[in-house]
């Protein structure tokens, strides 16, 4: 066998691994709470962020307008609304019909109901609200759109779905489900590595200054700094800490000996910024995006077996016919 | 396609070719953005090598076409598909240090010399950590006319709950955060002032009885 034939092989097999729907699940699962947790919590400020005449912080067009400038085949909710006006629906019966949709997206995901048009429905409203609020979006809407971008192309549904339990469960193609579960596995690397390299770049991360100007920057400020100065000489280690985390993020997942460790460093890390600087879907989205690349194997004493043999052994049954 | 059951997928080069294409713009605008906040300096690393980043920050740009005209449709294509897949953006959060905090206030002023002082309002706390973001591209965007019509945006907000309000005053500048001596020293934080916009608005007129 020469070796282009040998790395062929070797990257069809970790590209295609035969791979259980455990992860999907959790992914599911969690996107389904992150996008009720999101609509729910916006849901104060939905007509003041969306409307033309919200009279909050910036107007819904002039975002739009940007957006158009960008590319106009960027979704955005201003879409809805024409359509809706054509129908002589007011732009706050749109806007306040989009929200209850995406409210219930989330839901039937959570639930594993109609999983497949819940995903889609999740992944365009949610994009459409992020980017006709372009100028207030962070991290977190970008990690949402790229858990529910592959979510919505991943084999749904799982077999913990509610799907599968009302109407005929039919095993997915293991391999497929593989494939995309090192789609979001690598991305997960690639996230990681460009933040903390990014970070080694910065000397306030080797020094403890940038630990110290996150947690006393407003609005991220819930800590006091009377309490963060009594630790100052962690501050320094946190920082290190945080570099040496993100950045060996896509060397020492992979192994079994370190992924655990490895695991439990970058969710706990999320845990404490999510409580430290009040950005709790933040924290929420990457804990989930972990939980699913990596988690199942981690949390399941024996992983994949169930829905792999199922798959397999239908794959049998259907042959034998 | 995508339920086909059995070994590998039927159409594995499809699904390796758009993995391929996907991870390049990954990697392109992760490598643009990282590139782009390091030549800002600010960083450990030698200012001999600026002029190579800048290179390579400029083709990574090339190659994700923004060096096309915005109406090129290669442009508009690619951006659109980074927006869709929520990969538009790099990922050094807080890096390569965290940036200042910029501060907004409204000076409410009325005819009388009274002064009131406001700031940005939002209901709830999800949407109050998205507030230091549109601070920021205030701050950083360099058209002068979308500066002023985004802090007029904001000063109506605030204008419509003062009614009676002259001139609404939009006053921006960045908090400076004591470093942790500093704070021993008991310094605290202080603000400065970057710009400031006068607003004024009026009550849309009555109509004229017949």
């Amino acid at each position: 066998m020469s070796s282009i034939q040998r790395v062929r092989e070797w990257l069809a097999g970790f590209l295609f691994p035969a791979e259980s729907d455990e992860w999907l699940a959790v992914l599911r699962v969690g996107l389904g709470l992150q996008v009720a947790s999101y609509t729910l919590s916006s849901r104060g400020d939905w007509l003041e962020l969306f409307a033309r005449r919200g009279g909050g912080l910036v107007n819904r067009e002039l975002t739009e307008a940007i957006l158009s400038l960008q590319s106009p085949l960027i979704p955005r909710l201003g879409w809805l609304v024409f359509i809706g006006s054509h129908f002589g629906l007011s732009e706050p019966i749109i806007l306040w019909s989009a929200w209850t949709c995406l409210l219930c997206a989330g839901f039937c995901l959570l639930l594993g109901f109609f999983c497949r048009p819940a995903a889609v429905i999740a992944w365009f409203l949610h994009l459409c609200a992020v980017k006709s609020e372009d100028l207030l979006s962070y991290g977190m809407d970008n990690f949402t759109t790229i858990g529910l971008f592959y979510l919505m192309l991943s084999p749904l549904p799982d077999h913990f779905a509610l799907d599968a339990h009302i109407r005929r469960f039919r095993p997915k193609n293991p391999h497929l489900l593989g494939f995309f579960l090192r789609v979001l596995q690598l991305h997960v690397c690639v996230i990681y590595f460009f933040g903390g390299i990014t970070k080694c770049m910065g000397i306030g991360w080797w020094n403890g200054n940038s630990i110290w100007r996150a947690l006393t920057s407003p609005p991220y400020n819930l800590v006091s700094p009377d309490v963060l100065i009594t630790c100052k000489y962690l501050l320094p280690f946190l920082g290190i800490f945080i570099c040496t985390v993100e950045t060996g993020y896509p060397f020492f997942i992979w192994p079994k000996e370190t992924r655990l460790i490895w695991l439990t460093c970058i969710i706990g890390m999320h845990i404490v910024i999510g409580l430290t600087m009040g950005l709790y879907l933040f924290s929420l989205i990457t804990i989930i995006l972990n939980l699913a690349a990596f988690g199942p194997r981690w949390f399941l004493a024996r992983p994949s077996q169930f829905a792999l043999k199922k798959a397999t052994g239908d794959k049998a049954n259907e042959s034998d016919c | 396609m995508l339920q086909n059951l059995g070994g590998t997928p039927r159409h594995k080069h499809v699904y390796v070719a758009c993995l391929v294409l996907h991870f390049v713009l990954i990697f392109l605008v992760s490598w643009d953005e990282t590139l782009s906040v390091i030549v800002q300096g600010d960083t450990i690393l030698p200012r001999s090598w600026d002029s190579s980043l800048r290179y390579a920050d400029a083709m990574a740009a090339a190659a994700l076409g923004q060096q096309l005209t915005t109406l090129n449709p290669v442009r508009q294509g690619i951006t659109a598909y980074t927006h869709l897949t929520g990969i538009d953006t790099g990922y050094g959060f807080f890096a390569p240090s965290v940036s200042i905090s910029h501060k907004l206030v409204f000076e409410v002023r009325y005819a009388d010399g009274r002064v009131e002082h406001e700031l940005p309002r939002v209901g709830g706390a999800a949407t109050g950590v998205r507030v230091p973001l549109l601070l920021d591209n205030i701050a950083r965007t360099r058209s002068e006319l979308l500066r002023r019509t985004m802090l007029k945006m904001m000063a109506f907000s605030i204008w419509q709950e003062h009614r009676d309000a002259s001139v609404i005053r939009a006053v921006f500048g960045f908090v400076k955060l004591p470093s942790i001596a500093d704070f021993e020293r008991g310094k605290e934080e202080s603000y400065e002032f970057l710009f400031a916009y006068d607003f004024r608005f009026s009550p849309p007129a009555e109509p004229l009885m017949p």
